[in-house]
């Protein structure tokens, strides 16, 4: 029934290094919820469920805990159900994820002849004999990316991930999005082994399509919580580019490079992990103490709230993947494995993968913007509501949570020698390469890209350096004895405000502005002007709305799709007598006009007066006049 | 090692004189009275002489950011390519990590815009933020295909590798990603059709919003990080798309680099004293330029081998 092998040990690790920092948090978190019973019998049984997913042995398994998973963060969305939006938050993520359970669990009937209670090992050999693999792949990845939240199957995440609280985001974003990904690890590897090139290419390009579509949403979100939803979005991207490479070097027979790959997407799942757990608690902390979500209300909280403001500036500098940070080692393997691509031998692959580099080059400098955003809009500058201005520190477990998972993300930029030894075996365990050796072949100092002439990185290095740099320059400072002055802002003699400083809509202006194809923004601009001036106003209000795309064009106009399809069945369906022997008399005229045509008997000139009486025939009798 | 910490110490030495060398030949031009060569170090020296003003808006970021945005930028020149025969050089540290080093500067260069509660600060943040964003695609197109004629992906070891053996079959994507990489040299730096580092006007100015509100020594610092990052790119520019020179001695092969240098100076002033500055929303075509010229650059080297 259960089954604790490298692969399951790796994903565990993940959950605790989650999980006992977030306890920590959740605690601290607790008085500000009313339902407490539900909401920890829910916390525990989610975190219990994680647990169960990652050790089951067979598919029965599995999909219960799965399922149980899922039940249980649907109701931690509800904890609050305050108001509309969290219900259709709740009700659409229920949908969607059993949306995706439907198509695991048929994954499973088919690879299990109708008996799912198989251990994983009984299952291949079904699997190897089923005459379409890429049907199970598609029902596989249908199933588990709707859990992932890669595009187009995201749109259910940033609604519902700011709806939970904060230590159940933190949760959920950072731990339960990677459980998915376990299941990638998990059935492509052990079932649906050997993988065609077209599979791994799919994977790629899902990847960079979610990677850029996620971070260009968070650009355009001031809700901090939605915000971090979305990055969610573009991490999940970035680890699938690395899956989806691995995947491509396997079926060329490149195993170091693929072994490579996959160190790369696991080292990238730890470290979205870390970061976004992080981030979500440092969101939870500023929206416990100043009751909103919407970044225009924050401002100069790193006065009141340095702890959370230290925190977070640690976990959005490795977020944007800067260096030294471990965000930046992960991907910067990602690009050393996307730049080994020069090694295939398919032109058309060889031209394809450019793109996708270009696609994570530009997730990296707009995630880059958007963590400015983030962190100076709601940390630097003048508070922006009488909320800001009253928020103090959070209470000291909330404190110990964020410190300890501040602790996690360093750990993985200090240690990440160790990390990798630690993925490198997991990958050896499942058959492929060992690169280990390849990686850090002159100890722990330079990390090494495996491919030829590939490039070098020396994390630990390049920390030193900065620090003893930037120390140097600021013991430099202080014997120079400057002598310093406080006062008010200049800014050109402008007076200085809360209102005069650049809100989130408006840093995010110049990207709005250029992405507006994708954004489609709706603006409202409210301006109650005085009297015979155009450009005197007493009171002027501006909104912005985003709505995405992808849930407009896939959802919406699906749902508008079925409206009018019903609409017509029904109006076919009713009509009068008369009207349906009109049909049919203008079928019978179709038929014998259209004889002429099979029998080579056409001319123009018949066919254009057999058209005008076809018309004829339908104005009066099938539409019939206007009442 | 004496080489290698020497030349470094040259360039950060000369770095102010580059930039006042722009500005000399294009008051030149447009018959001004040019500046001294000097005047880089006369502002140094006065800021650095100056007191301090620290805005009461502002928290712990201010204090520290200067000094966050110089060391990166710093650090990059210990990992440069050597501009002279028999130096020491960083030949492992790929050109991933010099970006992410130049990004960590312009992050905290952000952060320091909006520390101030001003609202120019903000502009020029928001700004910075839109153009760093789209130069980054393209800088890392231009360096993988700069690192695939090199036959190495550490920045030291291109250099070495292109002075020693050009790639003669390669001249066509070596010239492409070359011209992407100049308009990268442009637009990172803040010169004319992107942003006007002369001009304190609020509808164009970008880098120069973003410092409004600091002073003094702060200033001298950030002052000085911005020329070194010109230096930086210049001599990027200089090793990895003029690979010559280099098997010279020493005083020849250092002359060599201050001319390129130089060269590099003359060709930015006068596309500056010919061009007007763009439009902030007309600034990504020329970045889109960058990013079809490096895709054209790999393709060529791909499909044509040329």
């Amino acid at each position: 029934m259960f089954l604790f092998d490298t692969l399951s040990a790796v994903f565990t690790v993940l959950i605790l290094l989650g999980i006992v920092p977030n306890l920590f948090y959740a605690f601290g978190y607790l008085p500000h919820i009313k339902r407490k019973t539900h909401y920890l019998i829910h916390y525990f049984g989610f975190i219990l469920s994680m647990i169960g997913v990652v050790i089951s042995a067979n598919a029965l398994v599995f999909l219960f805990f799965w399922e149980l998973m899922s039940l249980t963060s649907w109701q931690l969305i509800l904890t609050e159900p305050k108001d509309k939006e969290n219900l259709f938050a709740a009700r659409f993520y229920f949908f969607m994820t059993h949306l995706g359970f439907v198509c695991l669990l048929l994954f499973f009937l088919i690879i299990s002849n109708g008996d799912i209670n198989q251990s994983f090992s009984a299952l291949k050999v079904i699997a190897s004999h089923f005459a379409y693999p890429t049907l199970l792949f598609f029902f596989l990845i249908f199933g588990l990316l709707s859990k992932a939240g890669a595009v187009p199957l995201h749109v259910w995440l940033p609604y519902a991930h700011p709806q939970a609280p904060s230590p159940v985001s933190a949760l959920m974003s950072g731990v339960m999005l990677k459980i998915a990904l376990y299941g990638l690890f998990r059935f492509l590897f052990d079932i649906l082994y050997p993988w065609p090139l077209q599979w791994g290419v799919v994977i790629l390009i899902i990847g960079a399509i979610s990677s850029l579509v996620g971070v260009l949403y968070a650009l355009s979100e001031h809700d901090i919580k939605a915000l971090l939803a979305n990055h969610s979005i573009e991490n999940i991207g970035i680890i699938l580019i690395a899956f989806g490479m691995g995947m491509i070097f396997d079926t060329l027979h490149l195993p170091l490079l693929s072994a490579f790959a996959f160190i790369a997407a696991l080292f990238h799942i730890f470290n979205h992990m870390s970061f976004k757990s992080l981030l979500f608690m440092g969101a939870g902390s500023v929206l416990h103490q100043t009751n909103t979500k919407n970044m225009e209300k924050y401002g100069g909280l790193i006065k009141t709230m340095p702890i959370t403001a230290i925190t977070f500036l640690i976990a959005a500098i490795s977020i944007s993947a800067l260096p030294p940070s471990n965000g930046f080692l992960s991907e910067w393997m990602i690009f050393q494995s996307l730049l080994s691509s020069s090694h295939i031998n398919i032109m058309t692959l060889k031209l394809t993968i450019p793109f996708a580099i270009f696609a994570l080059a530009l997730t990296g400098g707009l995630a880059i913007a958007c963590f400015v955003k983030a962190y100076g809009i709601t940390f630097l500058g003048l508070h922006r509501s009488t909320n800001a201005k009253h928020a103090t520190e959070v209470n000291s477990l909330m404190k110990t949570g964020m410190i300890l998972m501040a602790l996690v993300v360093i750990s993985l930029m200090l240690l990440a020698p160790i990390y990798i030894h630690y993925f490198s075996n997991t990958l050896i365990s499942l058959g492929k390469a060992d690169v280990y050796h390849k990686i850090f072949p002159h100890g722990i100092w330079q990390m090494h890209s495996v491919g030829v002439n590939g490039g070098v990185v020396s994390p630990l290095i390049l920390l030193i350096a900065l620090l003893g740099i930037t120390f140097l320059l600021i013991f430099a400072y202080k014997a120079l004895h400057v002598k310093e002055r406080i006062y008010k802002t200049w800014a050109c003699g402008y007076r200085t405000s809360s209102r005069t400083q650049y809100s989130s809509t408006g840093f995010a202006g110049p990207i709005r502005r250029f992405f507006t194809w994708l954004y489609k923004p709706q603006e409202h601009l409210n301006t109650e002007k005085v009297k015979g001036h155009n450009t005197i106003f007493t009171s002027s209000h501006y909104a912005v709305h985003v709505k995405p795309l992808f849930e407009v064009s896939l959802y919406t106009s699906l749902v508008r799709l079925t409206n009018i399809t019903s609409y017509w069945v029904y109006r076919f369906a009713h009509f009068e007598q008369r009207r349906y022997v009109a049909i049919i008399f203008n079928l019978l005229l179709m038929v014998l006009f259209s004889y002429r045509i099979f029998s080579h008997q056409f001319s123009w000139a018949t066919f254009a007066i057999e058209t005008v009486v076809m018309i004829m025939t339908i104005k009066i009798l099938v539409i019939g006049d206007k009442k | 090692m004496i080489l290698y910490l020497s030349t470094i110490i040259l360039l950060v030495v000369i770095s102010p004189l580059l930039l006042s060398f722009i500005t000399q030949i294009k008051m030149f031009i447009t018959f001004k009275k040019p500046i001294s060569i000097f005047q880089g170090y006369r502002n140094f020296s006065k800021l650095m002489s100056k007191e301090t003003i620290i805005s009461e808006e502002t928290s712990a970021v201010t204090r520290v950011a200067p000094f966050l945005i110089l060391s990166p930028l710093l650090t990059v020149l210990f990992l440069l390519p050597p501009i002279v025969k028999g130096a020491y050089y960083v030949s492992f540290v790929d050109a991933f990590t010099i970006t992410g080093l130049i990004s960590l500067s312009t992050f905290f260069l952000m952060l320091l815009g909006l520390d101030s509660a001003s609202s120019f600060g903000g502009m020029g943040s928001s700004r910075e933020a839109f153009i760093s964003a789209l130069v980054e695609p393209a800088m890392i197109l231009t360096v993988f295909s700069v690192s695939m004629m090199a036959g190495n992906l550490g920045i030291g070891q291109a250099g070495v590798n292109l002075a020693s053996s050009f790639p003669q079959k390669h001249m066509a994507s070596f010239l492409f990603s070359a011209i992407s990489f100049f308009i990268l040299l442009i637009a990172e730096n803040g010169r004319i059709p992107v942003d006007n580092p002369q001009t304190h006007l609020e509808v164009t100015m970008i880098h120069e919003a973003m410092i409004l509100d600091i002073t003094g020594v702060y200033l001298a610092i950030v002052e000085m990080a911005s020329s070194i990052k010109f230096i930086i790119f210049a001599s990027l520019f200089a090793s990895l798309f003029m690979p010559f020179g280099l098997q010279f001695s020493v005083p020849i092969a250092l002359m060599i680099f201050i001319a390129k240098l130089l060269i590099i100076c003359i060709a930015i002033a006068l596309l500056e004293a010919s061009t007007a500055k763009l439009r902030l929303f007309k600034v990504p075509n020329l970045l889109g330029i960058s990013i079809v010229f490096a895709f054209l650059s790999l393709i060529t080297f791909y499909v044509l081998g040329a």
